[in-house]
């Protein structure tokens, strides 16, 4: 059994600092690996981050982060990441890292992911160019974390995620505000390649459980909603959810476009 | 600051958001009379404390009742198995 803590949305600026290491004293004895689901910053600021990666540094377990939207806001995430990598802390974007675990591989393929909305509503990236860079956006990285899994040599895969592939983890957000906390696309990419487990943040007053539509578990782990400093998921040690095969359908782009 | 009451609320959670000494996105404020009501989620004791006395600055002369919870930071209670 491999056990997996996951936490986001710390949000760690001035006055951060203790508030979270008390409740990860006895993390190495409750879990195998810490997942960080990103907005790890207030507005992304080296020194916010710094004063995290001191409550970080030295845990006697791994530690795999993406970054968040907040991270990205002084435009240092390059700076964010490293901070944090010299604390011991690996982050992914469009990436993905295997862990052994007793034995046990543990693959986790990461990245920030970005909005757009959920089936039936997605925004298209069609017409003005902001909307094709936002759309084109969570399409790349979606396209970026399937490849990702689909590469993992792993026993189990996880991937890892700030905004959310999934409506039912939003449930509690207004719903004028979905198309900006996740995009079915990285759903699809998920159940593409196949998972165990899809972790996210993002979604403050969404709901802690969800699946995708096959079938893979995903969980919002933000910090509010959660409630504490992490939360702790269990997986056998082998794979449960197979990619799923595509059933012979076939979409004809060129035919699409000119539709268009 | 001079604001047309039906936009204000906006206005103050804007200045919120972008000011660095909140830079908080889950914020719910409302006005009325004189009176501004802070909703949300904080990290901090601090940083629900920051919000109240940037909210007086932006509007002087009105109440601040800051109604912004303090997320626990505790360890978790169990595990979850999903496979």
């Amino acid at each position: 059994m491999i056990r997996i803590a996951a936490v986001g949305d710390l949000h760690y600026g001035a006055g951060s600092q203790g508030i979270l290491r008390p409740g990860l004293e006895h993390l190495p004895d409750r879990a195998d690996l810490l997942l960080l689901a990103g907005d790890l910053t207030r507005c992304g600021g080296p020194e916010e981050v710094e004063v995290l990666a001191n409550e970080l540094r030295g845990l006697p377990i791994p530690v795999v982060a993406v970054l968040g939207n907040h991270d990205y806001h002084a435009g240092h995430e390059g700076e964010v990441r490293r901070v944090l990598e010299g604390a011991g802390v690996q982050v992914l974007e469009g990436e993905a890292t295997a862990i052994d675990v007793d034995g046990v591989r543990v693959g986790i393929a990461g990245t920030k992911g970005f909005g757009g909305g959920f089936r039936g509503a997605h925004g298209s990236d069609f017409g003005e160019p902001e909307m094709k860079a936002f759309v084109g956006h969570t399409r790349m990285l979606s396209d970026r974390l399937e490849r990702a899994l689909t590469e993992l040599d792993a026993d189990l895969r996880i991937a890892l995620l700030h905004y959310s592939p999934i409506e039912t983890t939003l449930e509690g957000e207004r719903l004028e505000i979905y198309p900006f906390l996740g995009s079915y696309l990285m759903a699809e990419a998920v159940d593409n390649a196949g998972a165990d487990l899809v972790v996210h943040g993002h979604a403050h007053h969404g709901s802690e459980k969800g699946r995708t539509p096959a079938g893979i578990p995903v969980r919002n782990v933000a910090q509010p909603v959660i409630r504490h400093a992490y939360n702790v998921y269990t997986l056998n040690g082998r794979r449960q959810v197979k990619p799923v095969a595509a059933e012979g359908i076939s979409l004809a782009p060129e035919r699409l476009s000119q539709e268009q | 600051m001079s604001e047309r009451a039906d936009y204000l609320p906006e206005h103050i959670r804007e200045k919120l958001i972008h000011d660095p000494r909140v830079a908080e996105q889950d914020l719910k404020v409302d006005v009325k009379e004189h009176r501004v009501l802070l909703g949300g989620n904080v990290a901090t004791p601090q940083l629900r404390h920051t919000m109240t006395e940037v909210a007086q600055e932006l509007l002087p002369g009105y109440e601040i009742v800051n109604e912004t919870t303090v997320v626990p930071a505790t360890e978790p209670d169990g595990e979850e198995p999903v496979s």
